[in-house]
């Protein structure tokens, strides 16, 4: 039988509530962008390929904040990393 | 990280992610070798493919830098399509390297790799800094403003390398470890979904990469005034 990590029930709800937080900043800052994208594309649909370029990198690095709380919960539960 | 097996002769290294990038890094030599072989007026197909996207990467550094944007593309493009290769290769189902707890296998999610990386780009874009405007380019003049603008930029300098390699990190580890969770729970059909994301994530990662490189590179080497 392999011996089963276990660590302490606060560092357990620390990673949750963290990563909560993270993910509702996320949600609502690329809600942001989305509104601006469709705005745009309505205004003036001839640009729409690429907006949606620059949409994307922007969305990359916004999602790059909720990957590094992932990240840090990840090391306190003590999964990896 | 509790799967790399380490030599040590005085330092450690990772020695599968060394592994898994020469075999990257001969699979890139290897397809450019294959697509430029008969350059010609009239082009082949592998050379259609080559143009197209050196042609992306050149039109948007003359966007972004400015007029002599053209000499900082190879490093640029090489950049780009190392890092697509390599997080790519973590999701196609061969056994490059095979570790005790399984298989991670990407060289992107191991922070060495992406923070050498980020140290290259570091590295270059001062050195461009410094060719085009002098030493004036960490100092302007001796006023108190100037001075504490000088400070958040040697800041700025610290972190920002540290951020491009994180991101690049985080993202490819993250996907890996969940795929690695839901072959856990069953490894049949459920991990598919995730893996299209990953792909997609591949491609973004790399070119949020790359992109970030070239406006660091256009910051330092524009006259703003």
């Amino acid at each position: 039988m392999e011996e089963v990590k276990t660590v302490s029930e606060i560092a357990q709800v620390g990673a949750a509530v963290g990563m909560s937080f993270a993910a509702a900043g996320v949600g609502i800052g690329l809600s942001i962008a989305i509104k601006a994208l469709m705005e745009a594309i309505s205004r003036q649909p001839e640009i729409a390929n690429k907006a949606f370029v620059y949409f994307i990198v922007g969305a990359g690095l916004t999602e790059a904040c909720a990957i590094y709380a992932l990240l840090i919960a990840m090391k306190v539960v003590g999964m990896m990393g | 990280m509790e799967h790399f097996i380490y030599k040590i002769n005085g330092l450690s290294f990772h020695l599968d992610t060394i592994f898994t990038m020469w075999v990257c890094m001969g699979i890139l030599i290897l397809v450019a070798f294959l697509m430029t072989r008969k350059v010609g007026l009239i082009p082949s197909k592998g050379q259609i493919i080559a143009e197209k996207i050196v042609g992306v990467f050149l039109d948007l550094s003359e966007t972004m830098i400015g007029p002599d944007g053209k000499k900082h593309v190879p490093l640029l493009v090489s950049l780009f399509l190392f890092i697509l290769t390599a997080n790519l290769s973590g999701q196609i189902p061969w056994r490059l390297y095979h570790l005790k707890t399984g298989e991670l296998a990407s060289p992107t999610n191991d922070i060495n790799m992406t923070m050498a990386m980020a140290i290259l780009v570091l590295v270059y874009y001062l050195y461009q800094g410094v060719k085009t405007k002098g030493l004036k380019y960490f100092l302007h003049s001796f006023s108190p403003a100037d001075i504490i603008t000088a400070l958040i930029d040697l800041l700025e300098m610290v972190v920002r390398p540290f951020t491009l390699a994180l991101r690049l990190f985080a993202n490819i580890l993250a996907g890996e470890i969940l795929i690695s969770a839901f072959i856990g729970i069953c490894a049949y059909f459920l991990p598919l979904p995730i893996m299209f994301f990953e792909v997609f994530v591949a491609f973004i990662q790399a070119l949020v990469f790359t992109l970030l490189s070239m406006s660091y590179i256009a910051i330092s080497v524009q006259n703003e005034h």
